[in-house]
């Protein structure tokens, strides 16, 4: 009896284990992409799934562009599964594992190689016939494609900017720098004259140290960049310790906060930053970040070109991709909510530039006049760029560049490293998630 | 000799018996065999599979032999991990429980309105891991949080105590003793379980009540001291949410609240490295497994059963 | 043994069982007597717990005042004085959402429910077998049981999603339900099982004589003497279930599925603009249950032998 039950508890073990293994092997193999013309949309009822990640207000505006689609096409229902940023990617990742891909998937630029290479998405080049990327420019359009095969679809575009606080600039009776022509070392001197024109109590800048955009930024202006076109780094030691050095300099001068303050408002997202409470001059965002800037700091902000532009260093960032399954089971109607959603000026009226200024020209000349007068300003901040070819893409592994940057540049601000430290270190942490990726 | 006393000798006794019990102990236990055949152990061994394999959950495993673990022997970071995390361990569960076994004394019973101090104190308990804890805790430790306001009124210049990597560590573990609710409940739940009669006999005896908490109060706790120290422990080991949240998911500042399983989340699902994630937690577990079972040799010498002959 | 020469371990439970003088009598004697001695003490006392209580208290303060601040108020305004009162955050983060916030009220309810009653019935069985029951192995499995609360979620959850998957749950509660119908949630068996040792074994045999089998051993005096434990279980497995964030994320994917803790998560995004103020007033929303069914069901976890009394 005794080893009986013995006996049947340990098939039931052996059992779950074996299937365990067995359904963890079966992700992720990639399918063949349909062709172009074998696009044929069904009359019977389809479901697709759809996915992103965001807040309350692009979840409400996703929703009302789902139920829009839905009404001219009675037949196709729209699934969505939203979250906010952090959750999206666990999840996603999981149902990846489980072979469970949403039809429908909001992509980052980070992560579009390391899912596109993993045979995650479709070639979207084979929807051609239902989703026309026509009034996209090439060189925008060219963000979502690895290797010539368009993974993924751009929906807004943001730039780098200097976000300045007019109304703090003039209550010290300080000029608003001439950001044609400003230099870093502008830059860091007006910080410093509003950090001690205030006696301390507003900061001059937040530092521009922890994330790809300040980065990408200084290297484009030394005639380099982040990663080659071949996918791998670009940057070098001495660029990067550079970055850091000028870094490690402001914060010792006094234009940027103490290291602790710089890290306390970074971990609280832009609720909780210096700029939007106020309490800095200068602060280092994205484009699409000046609406929401705006309304919780209620001043006057100033979009600026980033100090030390040169002729073709600035550049357009798409803000997200849209990318599909490759194995979704109704690539016709995909490719049709697809085109619904980067094409269709019903859809823009709804999203506005909630996703960033339309990436579609076309769709960004049309939906120009609709929007509120701060992002008014941002497309036309957008449109006086002149900006020089999209960086290199992010290769497959390089999703993790925040972590390190961000793990490095604390690292030099609180002495724990070197510049010329940190920059090795980082080639290194780096190199190494890029060949992790690859094999 | 009582009828009770002469009883007890056929405790686990004859052949015929021992055997019935099994089958009424495994009855008792179905439940549970399901769950640990259905649900548990096929995750757990997926895991160990995974740990010997590179797996970025987008692509099937492929079997790499012990290359997983040669890489955790270099690691610095899981070195640096697991210092504070064992940092974070044995400061922060003494002194949680500590307090926890303080308080739940002090409201057992004898004072007006204990129901809503007890509700007070495990509030903090209540808020867990929400979205809207690491906010709180930067108006509490941050620049311009309540410490730094109150240790300005005696004239004492603050710092962010959150985003140093001095203290960083510290304000986790505070924290961690904020929320002493849970082990505090479980606390109260024991003293109850304590027939009053013992104490009755003591007062009557005249013993103090500080005898009292000594000779009647501990021994008869420490069932519940053992289990809350076993659970705390784990659950310590396994902290993760927590400094999650406050870091916003760096474990920074400069690696100063790198929990073990925040590492391990950093490396399975952010660099999609799950292999490596499987073997960290299986390293882990032996640990944990390690410090459990000493626990368990050492209850022998201090935890006390009613059931014990 | 001499009455003042206290043993280090309790006497023999046997004792005070046959002994058998009125528990009610000695009671109400011994609170007269507290009764008297009380007055300074008692005011200190309660001056220090006020004060603790403010300390631990303070970030739920914040929180609750800045639920009712316009939110770009809440952090440009430090400080808890309350200079306006903004209900709007909670009109409007009611229904912020695709659905009203009852829905993820409802929801969660739902898998608090069933998780609670999954684990008050598979940990107590499993622990009853554990705590007296005799049979094969049983160290080997009650390690093994111990084993399976130190992995960490994060590398079996992959796993186990698949699983789910297969079956055909993914997208339902029961992901979240079953595995605590089967007493996966090994803490409660242990802690079930730290009390149930707790009570004195007399009881059993006495049932036994009377010719009682374990089913009715378990359900007529275990039961009812674990009271507290089972309490403490409720109470935990609701706190654990209504702040789980990470399974339920995993688990749920439609919005008219989604729990209390995934509509809050639904709020915020780091990189534009979270409403604090909704989050804060729908965080408020959500930490009511809880508080209340502790304010009111705490009751039952001093509910000890002392109290149901033994007879």
């Amino acid at each position: 009896m005794r080893g009986n039950t013995r006996r049947r508890v340990g098939v039931l073990v052996g059992l779950s284990a074996a299937t365990m293994l067995a359904l963890t092997s079966c992700a992720g193999s990639p399918a063949a992409a349909p062709e172009a013309e074998q696009l044929e949309l069904s009359d019977e009822p389809v479901t697709l799934s759809f996915t992103w990640w965001g807040n309350d207000t692009r979840h409400a505006a996703t929703e009302e562009i789902i139920a829009a689609f839905e009404d001219e096409h009675p037949n196709i229902t729209i699934e969505p599964q939203y979250t906010d940023w952090a959750g999206y990617w666990d999840k996603l990742n999981t149902s990846v594992a489980a072979g469970e891909i949403p039809d429908i998937i909001q992509m980052d630029e980070k992560q579009l190689s390391t899912y596109a290479a993993n045979g995650v998405l479709a070639d979207l080049g084979a929807y051609s016939s239902i989703l026309s990327t026509e009034d996209f420019p090439a060189a925008t359009l060219g963000t979502g494609a690895l290797d010539g095969t368009q993974y993924g679809i751009p929906v807004g575009v943001n730039s780098y900017t200097i976000i300045a606080n007019q109304t703090i600039l003039d209550q010290y009776g300080i000029d608003l720098p001439d950001d044609e022509s400003w230099t870093w070392d502008d830059f860091v001197d007006v910080s410093e004259e509003v950090a001690s024109a205030s006696g301390g109590a507003t900061i001059g800048t937040q530092s521009w140290g922890f994330e790809d955009g300040g980065l990408n930024n200084w290297l484009r202006q030394n005639g380099s960049a982040l990663y080659t076109t071949d996918g791998g780094i670009a940057a070098t030691e001495e660029d990067l310790a550079g970055w850091w050095e000028f870094l490690l300099e402001a914060t010792e001068g006094g234009a940027t906060p103490d290291p602790a303050a710089t890290v306390e408002r970074e971990s609280g997202g832009l609720a909780e930053s210096f700029t939007a409470t106020n309490a800095s001059a200068f602060g280092p965002w994205w484009s699409n970040q000046v609406q929401a800037l705006r309304d919780a700091s209620g001043q006057d902000l100033v979009a600026l070109r980033v100090p030390g532009t040169t002729d073709d260093s600035a550049y357009y960032k798409p803000s997200m991709f849209w990318s599909s399954s490759a194995k979704t089971e109704h690539p016709a109607e995909v490719a049709t909510f697809l085109d619904y959603l980067a094409n269709s000026e019903d859809a823009a009226d709804l999203l506005l530039a909630e996703r960033g200024v339309p990436a579609n020209e076309k769709i960004r000349e049309y939906i120009t006049p609709k929007l509120d007068e701060v992002n008014q300003t941002v497309v036309e901040f957008l449109d006086s760029l002149s900006v020089g070819d999209a960086p290199p893409a992010t290769p497959p592994g390089g999703g993790v560049i925040e972590t390190i940057i961000d793990q490095h540049t604390t690292a030099v601000l609180f002495g724990e490293m070197t510049p010329d430290e940190a920059a090795a270190s980082f080639l290194e942490e780096l190199q190494t998630a890029l060949d992790d990726a690859a094999v | 000799m009582s009828a009770l006393g002469e009883l007890r000798t056929l405790k686990g006794g004859s052949a015929p018996k021992g055997r019935r019990q099994n089958k009424a102990a495994y009855l008792f236990l179905l439940p549970w065999f399901l769950g640990l055949a259905v649900i548990t152990i096929g995750p757990m061994i997926s895991s160990l599979y995974l740990s010997f394999t590179k797996y970025n959950l987008l692509s099937p495993p492929k079997f790499t032999g012990l290359t997983n673990i040669e890489r955790m022997i270099e690691d610095e970071r899981l070195h640096h991990s697991l210092l504070v995390t064992f940092q974070y361990v044995f400061i922060s569960v003494p002194l949680q429980l500590a307090l926890a076994l303080l308080l739940a004394v002090v409201l057992d019973r004898g004072l007006r309105g204990l129901a809503i101090y007890r509700s007070v104190f495990y509030l903090p308990s209540l808020l867990g891991a929400s979205v809207a804890i690491a906010v709180l805790w930067r108006q509490l430790f941050g620049y311009d949080g309540l410490v730094n306001q109150v240790l300005a009124w005696f004239g004492i210049e603050g710092q962010g105590w959150i985003s140093s990597p001095d203290t960083a560590l510290g304000t986790l573990m505070i924290l961690n003793v904020w929320t002493f609710g849970s082990p505090m409940v479980i606390f109260l739940a024991g003293l109850r379980q304590i027939p009053t009669m013992y104490y009755e006999a003591a007062s009557v005896d005249g013993a103090s009540r500080w005898q009292q908490f000594w000779r009647i109060t501990m021994p008869m706790l420490t069932p519940i001291i053992f289990f809350n120290l076993i659970l705390q422990i784990i659950g310590a080991f396994q902290s993760f949410t927590q400094a999650f949240v406050v870091s916003g998911g760096t474990g920074g500042p400069v690696d100063s609240t790198l929990f073990y399983t925040l590492y391990l989340y950093q490396r399975g699902f952010t660099s999609l490295d799950m292999g490596y994630a499987s073997a960290m937690a299986w390293l882990l577990l032996v640990i944990i497994g390690a410090f459990t079972a000493l626990n368990f040799w050492a209850s022998k010498y201090w935890v006390f059963y009613d059931d014990q002959d | 043994m001499t009455r003042t020469d206290l043993p280090t371990e309790p006497a023999p439970v046997t004792e005070w069982v046959v002994t058998g003088e009125p528990i009610e009598d000695i009671r109400d004697r011994r609170r007269r007597r507290a009764a008297m001695r009380k007055p300074f003490t008692s005011i200190l006392r309660h001056v220090l717990l006020i004060a603790a209580a403010a300390l631990m208290l303070y970030p739920v303060i914040w929180m609750v005042v800045s639920s009712l601040r316009p939110n770009e108020l809440i952090f440009r305004e430090p400080g808890i004085i309350l200079d306006s009162f903004e209900v709007s955050n909670y009109t409007d983060g009611w229904n912020a959402l695709s659905y009203p916030f009852n829905v993820y009220l409802l929801n969660s309810a739902i898998v608090v429910i069933g998780s609670i009653i999954g684990n008050l019935v598979s940990c107590s069985l499993a622990a009853y077998a554990f705590a007296r029951l005799e049979f094969a192995g049983k160290k080997w499995w009650f390690a093994i049981m111990l084993v399976t609360i130190m992995l960490p979620i994060h590398v079996v959850i992959v796993p186990q999603y698949i699983l789910f998957s297969q079956l055909g749950w993914v997208n339902t509660f029961l992901p979240l339900i079953v595995p605590k119908l089967l007493a996966t949630d090994a803490f409660f068996i242990f802690l079930m099982v730290q009390f149930i040792r707790g009570i004195p074994r007399e009881l059993d045999e006495a049932a036994r004589i009377d010719g009682a089998g374990h089913p009715r051993i378990f359900a007529q005096i275990i039961l009812p003497l674990m009271v507290p434990a089972l309490a403490t279980t409720t109470i935990f497995t609701f706190i654990w279930t209504w702040n789980d964030f990470f399974s339920q994320l995993i688990f749920l994917t439609k919005p008219s599925l989604y729990t209390v803790p995934l509509a809050l998560n639904a709020f915020q995004d780091s990189q534009s603009s979270t409403d604090f103020g909704q989050l804060f007033a729908m965080s408020v929303v959500a930490l009511l249950p809880i508080f209340l069914i502790f304010l009111f069901g705490q009751k039952y976890l001093i509910k000890g032998i002392a109290t149901t009394g033994i007879k």
